[in-house]
């Protein structure tokens, strides 16, 4: 069986997980997806330097974002500032069918690589610029990372509990949720371009997609005129609906109880049959009016019990209660995770193996699967060039002796960063 | 056959059957938005989801909910009981017409209903079949009940986010029902690719755990193994950048994020003309974020002396101008009345036939050749069920009203 996007070639410019994240899933459903960075620009990701042992320095190879966002990739590096280098990518795009790319607004088109010039060595070609505020506006030049996003679209301090001013989450949001809408985008081009072989390139502001992620909740503001009250993790809608303390440093059930039939069941489960007949509780708006009270004592139920033993309890009442997982609890004490082949083992140059996030595109018919880890800038010059381009061996040498085609210099990476003077 | 075709939509001519609760619309809006006929099919008398509060001017209606009314534009409305032998007679036609069928029950509910995707498939092999569930179609969980939270919870998003002496919270907006939808919208474009390509379509099997497990994958397994450090809720902060968190200003808080070396030294530089205080300068502070991770706290101190003299809008322009990333913490207001999203024109009025005028935040992308629209609102129940079993597969007025009066629409 071929993958879902066998024979598509998607050329990236791009670095962080926005732009990245659409060449992973891409390339994890059979797209063959080519990163060109620049020596002198290496994604962001790969500034890592091991926690555990920051003497090392930069590890380009070994950041665990940059593997990952980047598994299943080609890699090669042109100098972008030299013309002859634009020209050499110029023709990777013309045997190519989507370009990705995420660097600020206009970059590419100061390059030489923006939508015009690549639709003329490309006439069918689909492209998607993400940036933070898109290409156009009077802030489309502006810098800005996945939290910066969060606070700018509303999402900070729409979220949260009331008293908090503003909430931000530690997984850049707007990053993975920018890049599957980027993949939206670029499979509503394919799909419309498999019928009418038309070009056209996607403009798409990392700002907009957060705002229209909550557009539901901005919409209280617009229509009623009242700007949304954070609930932090209550509910108008059902109660008791929040994250309550269990046994233990940090652990914690969510749990939401969406019906009066549920309602009745979690009394009886949790032994307290006396809080069904409690007229403070007889029906919705009485649990909410008395929420802070209801959540008290449910917390007191879950608080001398573990977290896990508060999910299966509520869970075999069929009420919805999960653990508050981390990483850890996820990958050792998931079994459903771990049934499903969530977590991938794949291949690492240096390491061996890594073991990457699952892509949970859920194609059963054409699963797909992730290649290689992200490897080394310039790891894929011969292939690339040599391959897909045609170039003849002494044409790739001659633009490597002239800093057209760059590849990592393996000893010069093994010093780098200690003193902090890469970009 | 068709009673509308919009020229010029990215997905005009796909037809798309939605069966689904709050987990699914998202994925209809998003391909309803872009062109494809998404016909949304409710039970009778219209889904839970039209309850869903807060409601249009505060007024509660079945076609005032917010959720709803955003969630479902684009979208045709009919309704039918698929329990009933009339109506999955109608659903199978139905489903004979479609690219696509959505939905977002139990595992193994259709299949019950004899309107499974093996069935669906015999009548139509390209038909892409997407489920949207809590925990997928297999596995020991996949009968676990879940919600919106819980997922958050599961996932692994709850326990980073928030104040580090706060519990674990939720971001609003039902965000991983938003994430499952558009990862589910992605993988049925991709599905609908490889149908184009070879004739076969497939089912696309969505677990909401898992698409929020991935959303936050910035603190997930690849890290954690590398380095061993289980992250956790760390303020506005993130944990791998420093500086990074919300600042104090005259007027309220700003956003900053710095990530690469030369971003610090502009940033120490705009401090120390403006504080004078010269140890912000030390090289110790200079590198990648590792090297200021032990310095954090002093580093804020010195931060928020700068931006505490400057109102957010000085402090967002002028740290631009130093090509500095500083973000205003925009309140709902202030991104309702943004300069740039006016100037992008974002923001769209729809009018609701009867009901006035609404604006609507509007494309989250902007295809060139295909623009995004809303080529409708939300329908009400039933809406359209004359232009689709009438107009579409034939049935006579008569027929209607009597399945109408017998519950089947």
């Amino acid at each position: 069986m071929k993958q879902a996007l066998h024979g598509v070639r998607v050329v990236e410019f791009s670095a962080g997980m926005a732009g990245p994240w659409i060449g992973r899933f891409m390339a994890y459903c059979g797209a063959e997806v080519i990163k060109v960075e620049s020596r002198d620009y290496p994604d962001v990701t790969r500034l890592y330097v091991p926690p555990r042992n920051p003497e090392l320095g930069i590890q380009p190879q070994l950041s665990p974002w940059f593997t990952d966002w980047n598994a299943g990739k080609r890699f090669v590096a042109l100098d972008l500032a030299k013309k002859d280098a634009i020209d050499v990518a110029k023709r990777l795009v013309a045997r190519s069918d989507v370009v990705v790319e995420n660097y600020s607004a206009g970059v590419v088109d100061k390059l030489g690589l923006g939508y015009a010039a690549l639709r003329e060595v490309r006439p069918d070609l689909v492209m998607l610029g993400s940036s933070g505020y898109g290409a156009t506006g009077p802030s489309r030049s502006y810098v800005t990372w996945g939290p910066n996003i969060e606070a700018l679209a509303g999402l900070a301090t729409l979220s949260g509990f009331p008293e908090r001013e503003c909430t931000i989450t530690q997984y850049a949001y707007p990053d993975p949720l920018s890049a599957m809408h980027g993949l939206v985008a670029v499979m509503c081009a394919l799909d419309h371009r498999l019928r009418t072989g038309e070009s056209q390139y996607i403009d798409l502001s990392q700002f907009e997609v957060t705002v229209s992620a909550v557009g539901h909740v901005l919409l209280e503001y617009l229509s009623n005129g009242h700007e949304p009250r954070r609930r932090g993790n209550r509910a108008l809608h059902a109660a008791p609906h929040g994250c309550y303390r269990c046994r233990g440093e940090d652990r914690w059930c969510a749990i939401v109880v969406a019906s009066e039939a549920e309602w009745e069941r979690f009394c009886d489960t949790t032994g307290h049959p006396e809080w069904a007949g409690d007229p403070r509780f007889a029906d919705l708006a009485s649990r909410l009016a008395n929420v802070a009270v209801l959540d008290s004592l449910v917390e007191g139920w879950t608080s001398v019990r573990r977290d896990y033993e508060v999910m299966e309890t509520l869970q075999a009442a069929g009420i919805a209660a999960g653990v508050v997982q981390n990483v850890e609890d996820q990958a050792r004490r998931d079994p459903q995770l771990a049934a499903r082949g969530f977590f991938e083992e794949i291949a690492h140059v240096k390491k061996g193996t890594v073991v990457a996030t699952g892509i949970p595109l859920g194609l059963t018919g054409t699963p797909g699967r992730t290649g290689r880890a992200g490897a080394m800038l310039g790891e894929d010059t011969d292939y690339v060039f040599g391959e897909v381009l045609g170039m003849p061996a002494d044409e790739i040498r001659r633009h490597v002796a002239a800093g057209i085609i760059q590849i990592q210099d393996q000893r010069a990476e093994q010093g780098e960063g200690s003193n902090g003077s890469s970009r | 056959m068709r009673s509308h075709t919009v020229p010029r939509a990215a997905l005009a001519g796909r037809r798309v059957l939605e069966l689904a609760d709050e987990k699914g619309v998202y994925c209809g809006k998003l391909l309803a938005d872009m062109g494809a006929d998404v016909v949304k099919i409710e039970r009778p008398g219209g889904d839970a989801t039209r309850d869903i509060p807060p409601f249009w001017r505060d007024e509660p209606g079945r076609d005032r909910s917010l959720f709803y009314l955003y969630m479902n534009t684009s979208k045709r409305g009919i309704t039918l009981d698929g329990t009933s032998a009339e109506g999955r007679d109608l659903l199978l036609r139905l489903a004979a017409t479609a690219d696509l069928v959505i939905e977002t029950f139990a595992p193994g509910y259709l299949d019950g209903l004899g309107l499974g995707y093996q069935t669906l498939r015999a009548l139509r092999p390209t038909l892409v079949f997407t489920s949207i569930t809590d925990f997928g179609q297999t596995g020991p969980h996949r009968h676990f009940r879940s919600a919106d939270l819980v997922a958050s919870a599961l996932g692994g998003a709850m326990h980073v986010t928030g104040g580090d002496a706060d519990p674990p919270v939720t971001l609003a907006g039902f965000q991983a029902n938003v994430m499952a939808s558009t990862c589910a919208a992605a993988a049925s474009l991709i599905a609908f690719y490889h149908a184009a390509q070879t004739g076969e379509g497939q089912h696309v099997d969505i677990s909401i755990e898992e698409t929020t497990a991935a959303t936050t994958h910035v603190c997930g397994i690849g890290k954690w193994l590398d380095d061993g450090i289980v992250p956790r809720r760390g303020g506005t902060g993130l944990f791998a950048s420093v500086p990074s968190g919300a600042y104090p200003c005259r007027d309220g808080l700003v956003y900053l994020m710095v990530n690469r070396p030369l971003h610090w030294k502009a940033l120490a530089r705009w401090i120390h003309e403006v504080t004078g205080v010269e140890a912000v300068l030390d090289r110790l502070f200079e590198g990648p974020s590792s090297n200021r991770l032990p310095h954090r706290d002093l580093l804020d101190v010195y931060i928020a002396d700068l931006t505490q003299r400057f109102t957010v809008d000085e402090v967002y322009r002028e740290g631009q101008r130093r090509h500095l990333a500083f973000t205003p913490v925009n309140s709902a207001p202030a991104v309702a009345d943004d300069p740039h999203l006016a100037a992008r024109s974002y923001f769209v009025e729809v009018e609701h036939r009867g009901a006035g005028r609404l604006r609507y935040p509007c494309a989250p992308y902007r295809h060139t050749e295909t623009p995004w629209r809303i080529a409708r609102p939300a329908p009400a129940a039933g809406e359209h069920n004359a232009e689709i079993y009438g107009g579409e597969l034939g049935l006579s007025a008569e027929r209607l009203r009597a399945l109408q009066e017998a519950g089947v629409l």
